[in-house]
């Protein structure tokens, strides 16, 4: 699907193409941008997986360098119950992480990005507070 | 609002994770009549034969913060219920528990899916209600209404007044 989108007085030539079931391509102004459903159903941004053909598509590595953040970081401060990934391990978005307990609330923290765990830098048992880092990715 | 019943479940916290990671409406209650692997914080069992009142309510999008006081007041919100149409005297130890006579009678734990923000919220709650006898591991820490009043309580009025309890309150802290 073709169409033109004004925003002010600049116009935007969009695309909008299904590469694959779950993969979702928007062109704006030439410049591609993908996106997958997590297991939320919330379309995030991704860069698609095991296909030469759609990573070409990609080209420009920057782009997956912008995509892919490289660290999770708590939301919220509490002790660390439960840690759910290894180091080595590949996330996706949607995945859980951890699971931290605050004010008696179990709180499943999720990634929100994709890559490869570098490093699990917390314990469980361990207090965190809002914005500590949870794990290293790359 | 939506009430989904079963008859048995392992958990209505993890059924109403798993609708609501489906997509399901803010507001649905799932209710079961016993669970098989209920739980408290911490994963800690909450024994939850037939006859108690087990549900979960799916939240509507929310901020930690207005997460945190919803668990209080969920626990106020029980034990008024309790006090107004029965004459107990619950009292609540925050900010899970709501007790009779230094026994547990009621256990509420919310639970947050949580990205950069808050995702999924559920708010689960276990009420022993017409539960006969509590095994004998458990009959000096909790009890149930129907042994404290010596008679039934009606589980669908109950549920009811707390469910529309909470989204009383929860319109109250948000706005």
């Amino acid at each position: 699907m073709q169409t033109k989108i004004k925003i002010g007085s600049k116009l935007y030539r969009v695309e909008i193409s299904e590469l694959d079931e779950n993969l979702l391509r928007v062109k704006v102004d030439g410049n591609d941008y993908f996106f997958s459903k997590n297991e939320l159903g919330e379309l995030v941004p991704v860069v698609p997986q095991g296909s030469e053909e759609l990573r070409s598509l990609l080209r420009e590595e920057v782009f997956l360098e912008a995509l892919a953040e490289k660290e999770i970081k708590s939301p919220i401060a509490g002790t660390i119950s439960t840690i759910e990934v290894k180091e080595g391990e590949a996330l996706k978005p949607g995945q859980k992480v951890v699971t931290l307990i605050a004010m008696k609330m179990e709180n499943e923290i999720i990634s929100e990005t994709v890559g490869i765990v570098e490093a699990v830098k917390i314990k469980e048992g361990q207090f965190v507070n809002a914005g500590d880092v949870l794990i290293v990715l790359k | 609002m939506q009430i989904q019943k079963f008859k048995t479940l392992n958990s209505t916290n993890q059924k109403a994770k798993e609708l609501a990671r489906k997509g399901a409406e803010p507001w649905t209650i799932i209710l079961t009549e016993e669970q098989s692997a209920g739980y408290g914080k911490e994963k800690v069992p909450w024994f939850s034969p037939k006859g108690g009142l087990y549900f979960s309510i799916i939240l509507p999008k929310s901020t930690i913060e207005d997460l945190q006081t919803l668990t209080v007041l969920a626990a106020f919100i029980v034990a008024k219920v309790i006090k107004e149409n029965f004459s107990l005297e619950p009292l609540i130890k925050l900010p899970n528990d709501v007790r009779l006579k230094e026994k547990k009678v009621a256990g509420i734990l919310t639970e947050n899916i949580i990205g950069k923000e808050v995702k999924v919220s559920i708010i689960g709650i276990g009420l022993n209600t017409n539960i006969d006898r509590l095994p004998r591991d458990l009959e000096d820490i909790a009890t149930s209404l129907k042994i404290e009043l010596g008679k039934k309580v009606d589980n669908k009025k109950l549920l009811k007044e707390i469910v529309l309890g909470i989204k009383e309150q929860l319109k109250t802290i948000s706005q």
